[in-house]
């Protein structure tokens, strides 16, 4: 999961624990974050990221394991100490200080001297495009602005790691794309080290350069996001990050010589046939058969369209599906089909010139196919 | 979510308060404690102490006065907690109609709670005077009464006086407590019950009643723990009389200490006045409790 | 649902007979205090004064002669104590309200906290009384003060909390983030905030210590520390030839407390309210 680090890693997470009394809230979380990366720690509700996100700015104590910042072991450190600085979900600003004095609390609670306060205050200030706003208190401030006076306030102090509690959460969706791309530029230009926490894995997949997806406290999987949209290591994780999710279907594959062959049971009529040529599952020996779960994202069951040109029977084959339901969805129009006791679903161009009931060739590419363990969950 | 060094700083928050409480009460109580068990008297010279175990505690316990002391606590605090809880609701019900006048009515009540208890006292002795009272004129010129009558000086209405002067200071207190529990009646209950055919007493005593009754219960016992302690009223207005007829318990303990100066069997009273007192503030605090568990505040 | 003839008469004759007995005693009291002291001794009782003698105000107001000086002297010890103890007792206990509701002091301690002041005062009166007096301290405004901070404390403290936690936590961790440590952040984020609660508890911690009576009663001898209330308490027993003077005392000393409570009206109820009922 870690790569050989070719730096110093700007934090260290080593078997951390959290239990609240009986309950263990994170279990065992081992991270290593480069400077200059943005890690996006991303789950469902409850799967303690946020947790996760408290214990690293030590606003919450650990019950084990250690926590190091840019080299120094910061687990028994009090927040103020660690040389970190956060975004609060609400931006916490504070009502009765100008934005000004906002940003530049920490400096003041340093005792910086006024003048050099004051650069630095309009430095961020002016990285940001709130110059004009120094003056106002928060409330007269919109969202997008009270965001980026939080950012402001984080970014003077110029500390090694930057923590990002949900900041986009209370926006708009409008607003939320606007911000997405303003962090994402700031990280650019700064070079910052970020550990980000959202809910949204779509917010995950276009800002993080590495994802830590985690479920009931365990880490599931550490990876660039396209290591986890492609390879993801289990079927949670499969079915968590990407939109849609990626289909996950019971089936059976038998190894016959060189190829895999893959049978989907359908509710009407014979199982849906397919001969993936590349490695499957390890644990498959010659001759064996196994029920497994044959995940495909939607993007991997097409129309033929533009495709038929590439069938060529090994990565990309064809076989007819009867469309259940057709939903027609501007750039794409989504198909669901009944398929290995789920319902999956198919990305069909914008025009195909299909309708619920038909009987239709669906392009299916097997080089994007995933195989998990029916009872673990764990990929094969 | 706490660090290390914020759950240590909550003792160092708390000291200088912790400190003050327990030098003036901690302290004296124990005190109070201990002088239960001996008989010392108050006195300029200092004199030997000598324990004498559980003697005051017997005595007490056995002291017909004394008894009727708190029998008379008792009936002053329900009767006067009683009328404060009915008069209270019924003006909750009343202020809680719409009706011109009504924002005006609802500020005009909170002035008997802000008249000092002492000037509240004085206020209804001058009313309850016997040759020139306000009451006596009243009733007498409203031809209610033949003659003229010594309110407070007359044993068997004494305490029924006094009571009246506590609860016209008391009721606002139950009354803002109900109005306020009845401002958060949904209007769809009543509304449902009246379609229904439910009676406007069966609507108050089935849906209104039972929705109030929690805030209503805490402030109850709220006031019947202030009402048991009861002196200053009884002080002001009849001074324990006549005829020791509105002799409360703590009145009386006052008696022992600093008209009889003895502070040792003075202390064995307190102590089960202040037991009573201590089993009334478990009442509130399972009341409250209950109310908070349950919800609808 | 509309109101019947019968139903409005009762309501608005309810609503009259409430006015009449909540202001009646009050207005007599006012009356009395104006009346010529002829009036107040004429049987039948005479309603309306026959003229309008305000004597008895001037002379409780000025500095001369017994009663003024008795009542300046008085009202001067009741604005101090409750004052004195006011202040302080805010001091104690913002920080103890503090420990209460964002340093997880127990529950069972501000219960307990509660509990002090209501066990009846006899309970602590008399070691109290024995350790003043050895100290040499009775009859002196700063041992009121002493004991009558104690007294709002709880109070303060129980008010003051429920305030601070409906304040955003966050808040105040964004100032833990920036290196500010507790008491900074105390007050210059947590204070300026909660400016309306400090009022509304102090307001009601002052109501309260300007009505106490038995600690002041046990506590003082003479008018250097005597308080209202202990002042009117002697003056309406000893023998009095014209009622109207204890009126116009009453009066003045329930002027404070009413104007606070009339100005402050909603204040003053939804702080008494929290205070009873939410636990």
């Amino acid at each position: 999961m870690n790569a050989a680090m070719p730096q110093d890693p700007i934090l260290q997470i080593s078997r951390l624990q959290k239990r609240y009394g009986d309950v263990n809230v994170l279990k065992d979380i081992d991270i290593s974050m480069a400077p200059g990366e943005f890690l996006v720690l991303v789950g469902p509700s409850g799967c303690g990221k946020s947790t996760l996100l408290s214990c690293i700015s030590g606003l919450t104590d650990i019950s084990s394991g250690t926590i190091r910042i840019a080299g120094k072991d910061r687990t028994n450190d009090e927040p103020a100490d660690r040389d970190i600085a956060m975004v609060f979900q609400s931006y916490a600003l504070f009502p009765n200080m100008s934005v000004e004095r906002n940003i530049g609390f920490g400096l003041e609670v340093r005792k910086v001297e006024e003048t050099e306060k004051k650069r630095k205050v309009a430095e961020v200030a002016d990285l940001l495009k709130i110059e004009h706003l120094l003056y106002r208190r928060p409330a007269e401030l919109s969202g997008g602005q009270r965001q980026r006076v939080a950012m402001g306030r984080a970014l003077v102090r110029e500390p090694k790691l930057f923590l990002f509690d949900e900041p986009l959460s209370n926006l708009d969706a409008k607003l939320r794309v606007t911000m997405r791309t303003e962090i994402k530029r700031i990280h650019q230009t700064t070079n910052a080290s970020i550990v980000y926490v959202t809910h949204d894995q779509i917010e995950a997949m276009t800002l993080a350069s590495r994802i830590v997806v985690m479920k009931d406290g365990v880490v599931q999987q550490i990876g660039t996001p396209q290591e986890i949209y492609n390879k993801p290591v289990n079927a949670f994780v499969a079915d968590f990050m990407g939109a849609p999710s990626m289909n996950l279907m019971t089936g059976t594959a038998t190894r016959e010589g060189d190829h895999l062959r893959l049978q989907i049971p359908t509710p009407d009529g014979p199982p849906l046939e397919l001969f993936d040529y590349g490695p499957g599952p390890e644990t498959l020996s010659v001759g064996g058969t196994a029920e497994l779960t044959i995940g495909l994202r939607p993007e991997a069951m097409t129309d033929l369209g533009l495709r038929s040109g590439g069938i060529d029977g090994r990565s990309l084959q064809s076989a007819d599906c009867l469309l259940d339901v057709v939903e027609p969805a501007g750039a794409d129009t989504y198909a669901v089909i009944q398929l290995g006791g789920t319902e999956a679903v198919a990305r069909l161009s914008a025009d195909a010139p299909v309708t619920a009931g038909q009987r239709v060739p669906i392009a299916f590419d097997l080089s994007k196919i995933s195989y998990f363990d029916i009872a673990s969950g764990n990929r094969l | 979510m706490l660090g290390r060094r914020q759950k240590r700083e909550k003792w160092i928050l708390l000291a200088p308060a912790l400190a003050l409480l327990a030098l003036v009460t901690l302290i004296p109580l124990a005190n109070t404690l201990w002088l239960s068990f001996t008989d010392t008297r108050i006195s300029a010279l200092p004199e030997p102490v000598h324990f004498i175990g559980l003697e005051n505690y017997v005595y007490a316990l056995t002291d017909p006065d004394f008894q009727d002391a708190l029998f008379r606590t008792l009936y002053f605090t329900i009767v006067s907690v009683g009328l404060e809880g009915i008069l209270g609701v019924a003006v909750a019900v009343l202020l809680n109609q719409e009706f011109r006048g009504r924002t005006l009515l609802r500020a005009l009540i909170i002035l008997p709670w802000a008249v000092p208890t002492i000037v509240n006292a004085v206020a209804w002795r001058l009313i309850y005077h016997p040759d020139y009272g306000a009451l006596n004129s009243l009733l007498f010129q409203l031809g209610l009464i033949s003659d003229y009558r010594s309110w407070i000086g007359d044993p068997a209405t004494a305490m029924n006086m006094v009571i009246l002067a506590d609860v016209w200071k008391n009721f606002p207190l139950v009354a803002y407590v109900a109005l306020a529990a009845l401002q958060t009646v949904p209007g769809d209950l009543n509304k449902a019950a009246a379609i229904e055919g439910a009676g406007p007493w069966k609507r108050f005593r089935s849906i209104t009643l039972p929705w109030i009754a929690g805030p209503l219960m805490v402030v109850m016992v709220l006031r019947t723990i202030e009402a048991f302690r009861v002196f200053d009223i009884i002080y002001v207005m009849t001074g324990g009389g006549p005829a020791d007829s509105t002799k409360t318990a703590s009145f009386y303990v006052y008696q022992e200490y600093f008209n009889y100066l003895r502070s040792g069997s003075g202390a064995s009273y307190a102590v089960l006045v202040a037991g009573i007192s201590a089993v009334l503030i478990v009442f509130y605090y399972s009341a409250t409790k209950r109310q908070t568990a349950g919800g609808a505040a | 649902m509309k109101r019947s003839l019968v139903q409005s008469i009762l309501l608005y004759g309810c609503a009259l007979l409430l006015a009449a007995f909540t202001t009646g005693p009050l207005l007599w009291l006012a009356v009395m205090s104006i009346s010529a002291p002829t009036d107040l001794t004429e049987v039948p009782l005479r309603w309306i004064p026959s003229e309008l003698d305000f004597s008895r105000y001037t002379s409780l107001l000025s500095l001369e002669g017994g009663n003024g000086e008795r009542f300046l002297s008085a009202l001067r010890n009741s604005l101090l104590t409750a004052g004195g103890a006011t202040v302080i007792a805010l001091l104690l206990a913002i920080p103890a309200a503090y420990a209460f509701s964002r340093r997880q002091a127990s529950m069972v301690l501000l219960f307990a906290f509660l509990a002090t002041i209501m066990m009846p005062p006899i309970t602590y009166v008399l070691p109290l009384y024995s350790t003043f007096s050895s100290f040499g301290m009775l009859n002196h405004t700063v041992t009121l003060i002493i004991v009558y901070t104690a007294m709002l404390l709880p109070f303060a403290t129980w008010l003051m909390k429920a305030n601070i936690d409906v304040l955003p936590v966050e808040v105040e961790q964004a100032a833990f983030m920036e290196g500010a440590g507790t008491a900074y952040t105390i007050r210059q984020v947590v204070l300026p905030l909660a400016l309306p609660a400090i009022a509304a508890t102090a307001m009601l911690s002052f109501l309260v210590a300007w009505d106490e009576f038995f600690y002041a009663l046990i506590f003082t001898n003479d008018l250097s520390a005597k308080t209202l209330p202990v002042a009117i308490a002697d003056f309406s027993a000893g023998r009095v030839t014209d009622y109207g003077v204890i009126a116009s005392v009453g009066v003045l000393a329930t002027l404070p407390p009413a104007i606070l409570a009339i100005a402050f009206q909603k204040f003053i109820v939804s702080g008494l309210v929290a205070g009873s009922v939410k636990g």
